[in-house]
């Protein structure tokens, strides 16, 4: 018994040991390290003789990084994919490939996730792609890595990106803000969308929901929209941008890309039309904008834009709150614009604006921007399907001034109303019509009343 | 060679290990031995009787200590920081995930072996006087134990720890008074954050270890005094006085006492020279072994055993780790760590009873054990309806822990574990 004890004991000690270097030498022998040695294989082929490629060869194993504070990442991608910046890689197969087009987003200074997703510290490949179990952010497949752009272009237009302006658009003019919130602003009756891409949400998961709500969230309140294939597809970008992610200033910066695309943009929101002129094609109050970018620098214009009184004391021109970007974006525009481009704006504003028409302007603003349209429709047509509501849909606001009083629809809004029942035993209808007397002021629902009454069809003659 | 002798001895200073003065002196002489007695009873050491439980608990604490000192030196206690920093060990730490994962198991396997050494010390009535405050001490040694657990479970940051935490706390605010206090002490804040990290770093780093190790140098130490490890119940004497002469033999008259029947230690004579005579029963003579290499290889053994099993279960099982702690997203259901999930049982049922007033109860009972069973007799056929109300305590608390952790399922549904609910994460 003693002597076997003993004998256990050194058989153990041994054990252990044996432990130890495999536990050793399963930390030495990472799958980074055979890719690092393929690689540098890769490499000395192109070597001219046996010591250059001895010497590429010699290369020590080490883990590639990039800390990117800005971004609160750390990335560890090239670590195996080695030739991302080496351009005699661009026929490498993979992980070592060339990764041609990058422009100005250089990995040093944008390392990978940010825009493909997956799991930057991670050093092996299924933890790194974040295909494994709790890792929020897996690589976004080919079809929609582009939706990432907007996770720091968050407006304007991105190039070569037209899916994100169209998501933010129907974003923004089907109402989809009047059941979901985002950054703060919006209904409740769906989920808050602020950091919807950062969910766990597969992209085809979203697109599907997109086209047909129920088929995958089964008893989902959420109308058919009736999207086209493009339509779900841009919703799907801007919902994978979603990330609410706090980038460093340098990534923030360049929220809006400056083009004359978006300057003309804002040349026709900001309304220059109305003083300005180009070439003498507009109003008069102003000085004619035709050459104005030859006539003065770029620092001149810009300082313009921001304080008009501190270059002209006196000047009657308001200071436009814009971004560095957009002014950029507002100068690259003027320095192409041309009277006949002009004349195409101005045939947009075929009538003068009376203080009516800006009140009710402002009223189709709200009613797009807070998400009127969602159930009520983008021409107030209603529709939506509300199960066990009466009518079994969403009313049309046609016919309002039918069985309302102005005061009494400006009440609603404010408070909100529960909709009447079809059948007073069945279930709760899952659309209702909130309160926003704590999201918008007085005066902007009296604006979206104004709206609802220019709108409304006449009465029906009746004899 | 004379001098390397000599500096040897220096080192050692005792006699060779084939004679029984070298033995002894072994023992004696040594600071980290001589909690030791020189001699053990043999039957005391036998593997059926104590399963070495307390030995595997204490050097499982060995192992938590020196993994724990080596991951100290990766970590930062400070909220994104921590979880980059799991990541770190798990992804670039040369053999960090090895690390960590021992730190893991060998803390969930003292969390067991704690409980499994203080059942043995019950069923073989071992916390009979004199040794009931060391019992006591060893109620004491499970709650830190539990403690220290508790405190490293939050360390990794993610939504596991975090929500874990969230409600093992939430369980220790339902105390009527005091319970609401304590938690915002413990957390330094109403909810867990960055606040709740550092104290429970603190505490699980500085605080916890060194009361761990000061009240187990206490229990050792009364252990020691009390004669080492019980006697087997098997080998219980009948209850009889013996008469023994005791004196030196040149004095005239020789002291005549009752034999002690629980001393199993007295050999200091053999060291020392100068004997204390006790006329020791043959029997007992024979039982009686020295403790180099007798106890000392069976410890030895134990060691590497437990050392083995932990870097086996390491090499193979990865300790979990989900995504960042998220508070804006509480996973249905959220579970206190499993040593907890009786308690959490407990509480979906009654937050008071089972969230208060049950564990009171549990750790007075507990501490209160020894001075409640005052039968002397530690035979298990004399002592039969307490052996089957503590039987009961254990499976109770057994059954509640599996029920929480198997089949509770999204808002604490009773849901078997081979049912798979779809959606329970949203």
């Amino acid at each position: 018994m003693e002597r076997r004890l003993q004998q256990l004991f050194f058989a153990l000690s041994i054990l252990a040991l044996v432990l130890i270097v495999a536990a050793a030498w399963q930390a030495n022998t990472p799958s980074w390290k055979t890719y690092q040695h393929n690689f540098l294989q890769l490499e000395a082929q192109g070597e001219p003789n046996a010591v250059a490629k001895a010497a590429v060869l010699a290369t020590p194993p080490e883990i590639h990084q990039v800390m990117l504070t800005g971004l609160q990442r750390v990335d560890r991608c090239t670590t195996c994919h080695l030739g991302v910046e080496d351009p005699t890689m661009k026929d490498a197969p993979e992980p070592f490939r060339y990764h041609a087009n990058l422009g100005s987003h250089i990995p040093s200074k944008f390392g990978c996730t940010i825009c493909h997703g997956g799991q930057g510290l991670a050093t092996d490949k299924e933890a790194a792609h974040g295909k494994v179990a709790f890792w929020p952010n897996p690589l976004l497949s080919n079809d929609y890595i582009r939706a990432s752009c907007g996770r720091c272009h968050k407006e304007g237009d991105v190039p070569g990106v037209p899916e994100l302006t169209e998501g933010r658009r129907l974003f923004e003019s089907q109402g989809c803000r009047g059941c979901h919130k985002l950054n703060g602003v919006g209904g409740s009756i769906g989920p808050d969308l602020t950091a919807e891409g950062a969910n766990h949400r597969a992209p085809e998961w979203l697109e599907q929901h997109f086209l047909t709500p129920n088929a995958v969230s089964a008893g989902s309140a959420m109308p058919n929209f009736h999207f086209t294939r493009e339509q779900a597809r841009a919703l799907t970008y801007y919902m994978l941008s979603l990330t609410s992610e706090e980038m460093g200033s340098y990534y923030s910066s360049v929220r809006v890309i400056p083009g004359p695309e978006y300057g003309r943009k804002l040349f026709e929101e900001k309304n220059c039309i109305t003083c300005h002129n180009v070439g003498g094609v507009g109003a008069k109050t102003g000085p004619d904008l035709m050459g104005v970018t030859t006539r003065h620098s770029l620092e001149w214009l810009d300082e313009q834009l921001v304080n008009p009184e501190l270059v002209y004391p006196g000047s009657s021109m308001p200071a436009y709150d814009l971004e560095p970007n957009a002014r950029k974006a507002l100068v690259a525009y003027l320095n192409s614009a041309t009277p006949a481009d002009i004349q195409l704006l101005l045939a947009h504003k075929n009538h003068p604006l009376t203080p009516e028409d800006v009140g009710i302007e402002a009223g189709k603003a709200d009613f797009a921007r807070f998400g009127c349209a969602g159930c009520h429709g983008t021409e107030l047509q209603g529709g939506v399907p509300n199960p066990n509501a009466q009518g079994g849909e969403v009313p049309s606001l046609l016919h309002l001034s039918d069985d309302y009083t102005k005061d009494e629809v400006i009440a609603v809004i404010r408070n909100g109303r529960a909709p009447p029942l079809d059948n007073t035993a069945g279930p709760t209808p899952p659309l209702y019509m909130p309160s926003w007397k704590k999201v918008l002021s007085d005066e902007d629902i009296n604006r979206l009343a104004d709206f609802l009454w220019s709108k409304q069809e006449k009465k029906k003659e009746s004899w | 060679m004379n001098l390397l002798q000599e500096i040897w001895q220096s080192i050692v200073r005792r006699d060779s290990l084939s004679t029984d003065k070298g033995k002894s002196e072994l023992v004696f002489l040594n600071v980290w031995l001589h909690i030791h007695p020189a001699k053990v009873k043999k039957e005391n050491m036998k593997f059926r009787h104590s399963f070495y439980l307390g030995f595997i608990t204490f050097f499982l604490f060995l192992i938590l200590i020196t993994t724990g000192i080596a991951l100290m030196c990766y970590y930062r206690p400070y909220p994104p920081q921590a979880y980059q920093d799991m990541k770190d060990l798990q992804f670039v730490v040369f053999m960090g995930p090895f690390l960590r994962n021992m730190h893991r198991w060998a803390a969930h396997g003292m969390v067991v072996c704690v409980f499994l050494h203080m059942c043995r010390v019950f069923y073989t009535g071992s916390y009979k006087k004199p040794r009931q405050f060391n019992w006591v001490i060893g109620v004491f040694l499970l709650l830190l134990t539990l403690g220290l657990s508790f405190t490293g479970y939050l360390l990794p940051w993610d939504q596991l720890a975090y929500w874990a935490i969230t409600v093992g706390t939430n369980i220790g605010s339902y105390a009527p008074l005091i319970g609401g206090q304590v938690r915002e002490l413990l957390l330094g804040g109403h909810s867990v954050g960055e606040a709740a990290l550092l104290r429970f770093y603190v505490l699980h780093v500085a605080v916890l270890p060194s009361l761990v190790i000061l009240l187990t140098i206490v229990h050792f130490w009364r252990v020691r005094k009390d004669g080492g490890l019980s006697r087997p119940v098997w080998k219980l004497k009948p209850e009889r006085e013996t008469l023994v002469t005791i004196g030196a033999p040149a004095e005239a008259a020789p002291l005549t006492v009752k034999a002690s029947t629980t001393k199993t230690y007295g050999l200091m004579e053999v060291v020392t020279g100068k004997p204390i005579f006790e006329t020791v029963s043959a029997e007992e003579e024979e039982d009686t072994v020295f403790s180099f290499p007798y106890a000392f290889v069976r410890e030895a053994v134990t060691l590497m055993a437990t050392v083995t099993t932990i870097m086996v279960m390491s090499l193979f099982l990865n300790a979990p780790l989900e995504e960042l702690a998220n508070p804006a997203k509480t996973p249905n259901p959220a579970k206190a760590p499993w040593y907890f999930l009786g308690l959490q049982e407990l509480v979906s049922h009654s937050a008071l009873l089972g969230g208060v007033v049950a564990p009171a109860l549990m750790v007075l009972a507990l501490i209160a054990i020894p001075y409640i069973d005052r039968n002397p007799s530690r035979r298990p056929r004399d002592r039969k309806w307490v052996l089957w109300l503590f039987t009961i305590f254990v499976v109770a608390n057994l059954v509640l822990i599996v029920i929480g952790t198997f089949f509770r399922g999204p808002g604490w549904a009773l849901v078997p574990p081979w049912v798979h609910v779809v959606g329970g994460a949203e």
